[in-house]
């Protein structure tokens, strides 16, 4: 009696192992969504997801989608398919949006999953913190992934023959792209840009930078400092030291205009800087934008989230910790030249040997992001871009521009 | 006296189209009307409530609804007003014998079957002001000397914009108006010409009133096309620089995508309303024409 009953308890016993087990290795699947900046980077993603399917371990198939950025249009159409009830798993994600997001209840908070995550503090502890600020709350809804300082690509060849220097002072940039605007070939026509200035949507990041080297910030855009800031912006374009097309170009016309020699400097970060070196080989660097009497950079955010739709939540997170911290990290940040968040990944040859990478880091104690509102969206997709238009062409001061820009943004 | 027999079977045949139109067209419509009358903007979500015409009133104030419609009238004026007339004259070319007509009928319906987000793109890089074909073009005749920033610059943006939508729609006209010279009775012309008629006279008492109706048609169709046209603005500059090409359906486009729904639907309306303005006499005065006819 006794032994029957000690075989139908290892049997039991058995049977709840094998269910524990088999629960463990049912397979899953998590749909992610990014964009890539270009074939090779989407490449590169796909070859993450195979990774990881292949090695986890635990049954997890990771199907990474592709939808392009577009300017910004990514957010959007991630928020309808969300919104309509569909959507992935995870995405890749801008902390701008942020508020849409949490305001609809469309993001799972990862608070929970990061305090039982074993490599949670390989990530500096600010960036949680600046994830929490993005949400208004808190908790944690976003996961840091990557970051993008941005910086001033020039050219050593096209400096050499404006007899310049690498500026160091706003006032020395100011003077450097007037200087770099050249005609080469002597028939009276600019051949050479000095600045490849950004006037489409995403324009508002390096502009950032001159409202803050004038002594201004984004809590205030119509202080006299902001103001100047803007004026300086504008002269550049109506002195003719930035491309005509300037009001519309976008990142494809500024990388483009670089690239043909058309710009001796734009701003952008290191996300672009292995095409700039297959253009240019050693004849492109890059210095932090100078300051003047402030001193700001755009910190440009990549993270990734966890819907609150998934029906694999669990699943879900542990691919996104292999993004931040796992082999996905180091292998997206090799790829793509983006500043890694892991502190061990940033301590790896490869980004501590490139100097573009350098420059980043020189930059990032006075980057940073715009304020995270629910005007944001169309402030830097169509308020910015359309206010600083009519300013490049004349039909706007830099006063009233600066005035239409604050109340787009606070309201008021 | 013979009653008629009452047979749902006409109904139950037109049911399932109608049932698919209510749910595509008449339900949308009237969901759009219901968000006009509130604060529907899902960025904050909280704050969604009924609000009466408090969108109406916003749009009455709003200077740029009222540039975005002016931009509307010039932009469905000038631009189906030149698809007319040069769809008219392909039309009347292409009417004509000659070797290879067949191949530059084909070849003129190009832009027509182009997509409007290729032909956005397409047209962006013509008028680049770097790289730009057009600026090229004009260089190389001699006639500017310096490239022109055809989409950066606000004066020249919404004429380049017109262009595109010119360029996109004469093949619709050319078509339609070739359709209908085709059924004009040479006989007509044949008596024009023993009573010493001159072409200026036979185009303008024989041709276009025997094509009265179908321009009626045509003019009415695109109008309401190319106001509600979105696609090749919205590629060729999204609106900008400075607002200067936003017509009033990029704007509630543009709006739409800021996720303040109510007040994109309150421009929508606005904006159908403005057309039934102008489409509610023109049908009038077709059917009338065509009563008179009979």
């Amino acid at each position: 009696m006794k032994r029957k009953l000690v075989f139908i308890l290892m049997a039991v016993l058995s049977m709840v192992a094998a269910a524990v087990v088999s629960a463990q290795q049912k397979p899953v699947t998590i749909v992610h969504w990014y964009w890539a900046d270009n074939p090779a980077y989407s490449a590169q993603m796909q070859k993450i997801a195979a990774d990881f399917n292949a090695t986890n371990g635990r049954g997890i198939t990771v199907v990474a989608q592709e939808y392009p950025w577009d300017g910004g249009a990514y957010s959007e159409t991630l928020f309808r398919a969300v919104i309509g009830g569909g959507g992935p798993d995870t995405s890749s994600f801008k902390l701008t949006s942020t508020p849409l997001f949490t305001a609809n209840k469309l993001l799972v908070n990862l608070d929970d999953f990061l305090a039982k995550w074993k490599d949670k503090d390989k990530i500096e502890p600010s960036l949680y913190d600046t994830m929490r600020k993005a949400s208004g709350t808190k908790s944690v809804y976003v996961m840091p992934w990557n970051t993008q300082v941005l910086y001033v690509y020039y050219r050593p060849s096209l400096f050499r023959k404006a007899g310049v220097s690498v500026p160091k002072t706003y006032a020395e940039f100011l003077e450097a792209c007037k200087k770099l605007t050249m005609d080469t070939n002597g028939d009276g026509k600019t051949d050479v840009y000095g600045f490849g200035m950004r006037g489409a949507k995403g324009g508002q990041e390096p502009w950032g930078s001159f409202i803050w080297a004038r002594g201004g910030n984004f809590d205030n855009l119509t202080t006299p400092q902001a103001i100047q800031g803007m004026q300086d912006f504008i002269d550049l374009y109506k002195n003719g030291y930035a491309p005509p097309t300037a009001p519309m170009d976008g990142f494809n016309e500024i990388i483009a205009n670089f690239k043909s020699g058309k710009t001796a400097m734009t701003v952008h970060h290191i996300g672009s800087s292995i095409g700039m070196v297959d253009t240019f080989g050693d004849d492109v660097d890059a210095f932090p934008f100078p300051g003047g009497v402030g001193q700001w950079t755009s910190m440009g955010d990549t993270e990734n989230i966890l819907l609150a739709s998934s029906k694999n939540k669990e699943a879900a997170f542990e691919w996104l910790a292999y993004l931040a911290t796992g082999k996905g990290q180091e292998a997206w940040c090799v790829a793509t030249g983006n500043v890694p968040v892991s502190r061990d990944v940033q301590q790896l040859p490869f980004f501590q040997n490139n100097r573009f990478m350098k420059v980043s880091i020189e930059g990032a104690p006075y980057a940073g992001i715009f304020p995270i509102l629910d005007t944001t969206t169309e402030w830097i997709n169509t308020i910015w871009p359309n206010t600083v238009a009519a300013a490049l062409g004349g039909k706007m001061s830099a006063a009233d521009a600066m005035k239409q820009l604050q109340i787009g943004l606070w309201g008021k | 006296m013979h009653r008629r027999k009452f047979s749902p079977w006409p109904y139950l045949l037109i049911a399932p189209a109608l049932i698919t139109i209510l749910a595509v067209v008449f339900f949308p419509v009237l969901n759009a009307i219901f968000m006009s009358f509130q604060s529907y903007d899902l960025r904050r979500p909280s704050q969604i409530r009924f609000t009466g015409l408090a969108n109406y009133a916003t749009a009455m104030h709003d200077p740029l609804f009222w540039q975005a419609l002016l931009k509307t009238v010039i932009w469905v004026a000038v631009g189906v007003g030149l698809q007319f007339v040069f769809g008219f004259m392909l039309a009347l070319l292409l009417n004509r014998k000659f070797p290879g007509r067949g191949i530059v009928r084909s070849i003129s319906l190009i832009p027509w079957v182009t997509p409007g987000v290729l032909i956005g793109l397409m047209w962006r890089w013509i008028f680049d002001g770097n790289y730009g074909v057009l600026n090229d073009l004009l260089m190389r005749l001699g006639l500017i000397h310096d490239k022109i920033p055809f989409l950066a610059q606000q004066s020249t943006a919404f004429p380049s914009v017109i262009l595109t939508i010119i360029w996109q729609g004469i093949p619709f006209f050319a078509l339609m108006l070739l359709a209908g010279l085709q059924g004009i009775p040479e006989e007509l012309y044949d008596a024009a010409n023993v009573d010493g008629a001159n072409a200026f006279q036979r185009f303008f008492l024989i041709t276009v009133p025997s094509l009265k109706n179908t321009i009626f048609v045509t003019t009415l169709l695109r109008i309401i096309w190319v106001a509600n046209s979105v696609d090749v603005i919205f590629n060729l500059t999204e609106g900008g620089p400075a607002y200067s090409t936003q017509t009033l359906s990029v704007y509630v486009f543009n709006k739409g995508n800021t996720l303040n729904l109510g007040y994109a639907s309150t421009m929508a309306i606005l904006l159908a309303l403005a057309l039934a303005l102008v489409a509610v006499p023109y049908l009038k005065r077709l059917f009338k024409a065509q009563e008179e006819s009979r």
